[in-house]
């Protein structure tokens, strides 16, 4: 089953909306931002790729939003820009289905919770915070907003969440069970997270990213939204279409790929996911575009917004780290290359082997 | 702080409600639905409000209703809890 | 939606509260047994005490030192597959070179709930990773995956309490787009106080045995444990008798509160008939229902309604007195029942409802009760306001 993509709404480190992903992708630079953490006295300081919600108050009034945490914010914004891109803002959307991918959940709303009963005892306990906490509340969050009464769902698999949560976006849109689906992918920043990558990277996490040099960890955190209209119809297609959703695991049945397509790989500094991508990939030509969003389990809706547009523009875009490049036995997208006629495939490795495919067409 | 003006201004931070000033709810107004517009999540969210910033325990929502209509009735049943 | 291709169910595996596997289940079910307690893997400050549905202390996965390496919610979930794949004539081995899809659903298995790693952090200690590591080696359904080394989709569904409801559902429908030959489909979720304390601040939970559908229903009885079926294609399945069949599956979101089910039961309808035209199956077919039934005031009557108006007459129970509201695990743990008593031709009662509610138009089964029909539903009701219906067809075996 095809599936056009009709409209995208993201925010990242780039800034928001899909104007400022094409302009991270021209420039091909992101600097990340300076943030730091106050624990014990001391300072801890660490490059983040950080989203603002500039312009979410256009789209949803302030008082509506008073019991909605930052996770589901980021949601709502990006939903409510995608919806805006594929001009179906205020239409009827009941038939849509509402999908949603993320590696971590609504993580800092997980820890206010711990917060409510640490604190101020099991008695204290906030409900508000507790509902908030649970994974799927952002994407009650968008139904409720666009009264999309048709199905909705969560997916949480770490690295493979996207991957793992299109194929079914695929399935109902196969079996005619909604019209569109609001496919979107999230993961949030947090000082916890700060604190976990610290203790398992040290300074691994201090930048610059660099995708290629596929054994060393230099992955920068960072969060960010990005939502995609998906349709059946082919008229839709203004930024192409995703052809085939495949998972498997290269350490079980080694993955095979046609060899013209081009790659746009997720390798986004963590050392450990790295190898596979050497090792699957000889000779393949590659991008990767992690230098402009981070590194986040929910950034494989990243790229895949990446391809997107690439597609729209007939380009595919030069990778913006080349590092390690020349060690690699890859060839990687250095300069920005039409897109002629072939297909782009975006490719993600988990750490055990585990493998998301999608590949996408004009 | 009288125990009305302390749950005026509890309730605003706690549920968030950065549009409202202390002095715009009034003491008999409807807590909930029409009035100050919170919900049943709300309800159960006042419950800790109250236990935290007040000491004083709602048991379950039986006993927590009649209590949760407006600011002179929660602050009533606060102040008979306070006392006994 | 359109009429979807029925799909064999061949395996059947499932432990909570009312048993270690599912022939245990069955059998104190139909005694109408349960055992409710006070929590015993964790204890809280709260001045309340409510009871739960917990699994045997002497659970144990029958494997090596895997307890230490993965979370309880994992550890169940293994435990449910290797009984549901042993049911089904499956081992490791012959699973080789099939393509295995394994989709779960789950609340807690997710959830970085390390309470004690954040209360240290909090402190100011450094805690160490473990917590952390466990966390990120546990994803249910790629902790299955890993463990029984297949090449296939992996999905863990976080639809709250319909998460169970959902996965097979979806397990189905991978089947039937050729993504897969076998999947592994259904859910877990273990206790934790976390959902303690969360459930019992939105005052959702009862202080005695839960009550479902009777007058004096107070809220749920936690529990834990995960319901797996294998599902199979028909050219994979071959010659087996199947235990029974995925007929149809149907979901949708109320779109009206975070908490609070929709008054009207608009979604759990919708839902229901988009599972009855994918089953291409009428209501009057329906042999009985297994409710989602939690005991919550708002949630059994919404059921209850809805039941009454689009399944008059058709007997319904719901199992959670026996087993607690497993949340991720329901629908899995259900699905199991409910596939097993169409095989068997009985419901069981539904233990805890004594005095029916006069506002609520129907009652439940009150004593096992013989079943005629080869067609039942399960449902589930979510948090989020997720509805989620599977038909289910009785095999030959």
């Amino acid at each position: 089953m095809r599936m056009a993509i009709s409209g995208i709404g993201i925010s990242g480190g780039f800034g928001c909306g899909v104007a400022a992903l094409r302009q991270a992708l021209q420039c091909g630079v992101v600097e990340p931002r300076q943030c730091s953490v106050e624990r014990n006295g001391a300072i801890d300081t660490f490059p983040a790729y950080r989203t603002s919600l500039e312009g979410l108050d256009e789209f949803i009034p302030k008082r509506a939003l008073r019991r909605i945490d930052h996770f589901s914010k980021m949601t709502l914004h990006s939903a409510c820009l995608a919806l805006q891109d594929a001009r179906l803002s205020g239409g009827d959307l009941s038939r849509m289905g509402v999908i949603i991918a993320t590696g971590y959940g609504a993580l800092k709303t997980t820890f206010d919770f711990l917060d409510s009963y640490l604190d101020f005892g099991y008695s204290c306990s906030s409900p508000t915070h507790f509902s908030n906490s649970v994974h799927n509340a952002a994407a009650a969050h968008v139904s409720m907003q666009f009264k999309a009464t048709a199905p909705s769902l969560t997916v949480t698999q770490f690295e493979m969440s996207v991957p793992s949560a299109l194929l079914t976006a695929q399935l109902w849109l196969a079996e005619g069970r909604v019209d569109q689906v609001l496919f979107g992918t999230i993961d949030e920043y947090c000082a916890v997270l700060r604190y976990c990558r610290r203790q398992f990277f040290a300074t691994g996490e201090q930048g610059p990213l660099q995708p290629f040099t596929f054994t060393e960890q230099s992955a920068v955190v960072g969060e960010g939204a990005a939502f995609f209209v998906l349709s059946r119809g082919e008229e839709d297609a203004r930024y192409g279409a995703i052809d085939a959703v495949t998972l498997g695991n290269h350490a079980v049945v080694p993955l095979t790929l046609p060899h013209d397509d081009l790659l746009i790989i997720g390798a986004d500094g963590h050392a450990k996911c790295g190898r596979w991508y050497a090792q699957a990939l000889t000779g393949r030509a590659v991008a990767a575009y992690a230098p402009l969003y981070g590194s986040f389990p929910a950034a494989a809706g990243f790229d895949l917004a990446v391809a997107a547009l690439s597609q729209q523009d007939g380009i595919l875009y030069a990778s913006p780290a080349t590092a390690g490049a020349s060690d690699s036995a890859l060839q990687v997208v250095a300069a920005r290359r039409p897109l002629g006629k072939a297909n782009i495939v975006c490719l993600k490795f988990g750490p055990g082997g585990d493998y998301g495919l999608i590949r996408l067409s004009r | 702080m009288s125990v009305k003006e302390k749950l005026k201004r509890v309730l605003i931070e706690d549920l968030n409600l950065e549009d409202v000033e202390p002095d715009e709810i009034d003491d008999d107004m409807a807590l909930f639905g029409e009035g100050l517009g919170l919900d049943s999540l709300d309800a159960v969210e006042l419950v800790v409000i109250v236990q935290k910033h007040f000491g004083v325990e709602i048991k379950d929502m039986e006993e927590g209703r009649p209590a949760l209509q407006t600011i002179n009735t929660l602050a009533k049943y606060i102040e008979q809890r306070l006392a006994g | 939606m359109i009429k979807t291709a029925p799909i064999a169910i061949t395996g059947l595996g499932c432990l909570c509260g009312a048993g270690m596997n599912l022939a245990e289940c069955l059998e104190s079910m139909f005694r109408n047994e349960r055992n409710p307690h006070p929590p015993v893997r964790f204890s809280t400050d709260h001045p309340v005490s409510y009871p739960v549905l917990e699994l045997r202390e002497d659970f144990k996965l029958p494997l090596d030192d895997q307890q230490t390496i993965y979370a309880r919610t994992s550890q169940l979930a293994l435990a449910a597959t290797l009984e549901a794949l042993t049911d089904a004539g499956w081992d490791a081995a012959s699973l080789r070179g099939k393509r295995v899809g394994v989709c779960i659903g789950t609340t807690v298995g997710c959830a970085l709930n390390c309470d004690d790693f954040y209360r240290a952090y909090k402190d100011g200690d450094d805690p160490e990773m473990a917590a952390i590591e466990r966390y990120l080696r546990s994803n249910p359904a790629a902790v299955i995956a890993r463990q029984l080394k297949l090449d296939g989709p992996n999905q863990t569904v976080v639809n709250a309490c319909s998460s169970g409801t959902d996965a097979i559902g979806l397990g189905a429908s991978w089947l039937r787009a050729g993504a897969c030959d076998i999947v592994i489909a259904g859910g877990a979720d273990e206790l934790s106080r976390v959902t303690y304390a969360g459930f019992s601040s939105l005052m959702i939970t009862d202080t005695e045995p839960c009550k479902p559908f009777d007058v004096k229903r107070k809220g749920l009885n936690l529990g834990e444990g995960a319901g797996i079926l294998i599902l199979e294609n028909e050219s994979v399945c071959g010659a087996k008798a199947p235990r029974g069949y995925v007929l149809g599956y149907g979901s949708a979101c109320d779109a009206y509160h975070l908490t609070a089910p929709r008054p009207d039961g608009a979604g759990l309808k919708q839902a229901m008939q988009e599972a009855f035209t994918a089953a291409g199956v009428t209501p009057d077919q329906i042999a009985f229902v297994n409710a989602h039934g939690t005991g919550t005031p708002d949630n059994d009557r919404v059921e209850s309604r809805v039941l009454s108006e689009v399944l008059p007459g058709a007997p319904f129970v719901s199992t959670k007195g026996y087993t607690g509201h497993t949340l991720g695990a329901a629908g899995g743990i259900e699905a199991v029942f409910t596939v097993a008593c169409l095989q068997r031709g009985e419901i069981p009662a539904n233990i805890g409802f004594a005095d029916a509610d006069p506002e609520l138009p129907g009652t439940p089964v009150t004593e096992n009760t013989r079943i005629e029909g080869t067609v039942a539903l399960s449902e589930s009701l979510a948090f989020g306001g997720n509805n989620a219906v599977v038909i289910l067809g009785k095999g030959a075996a």
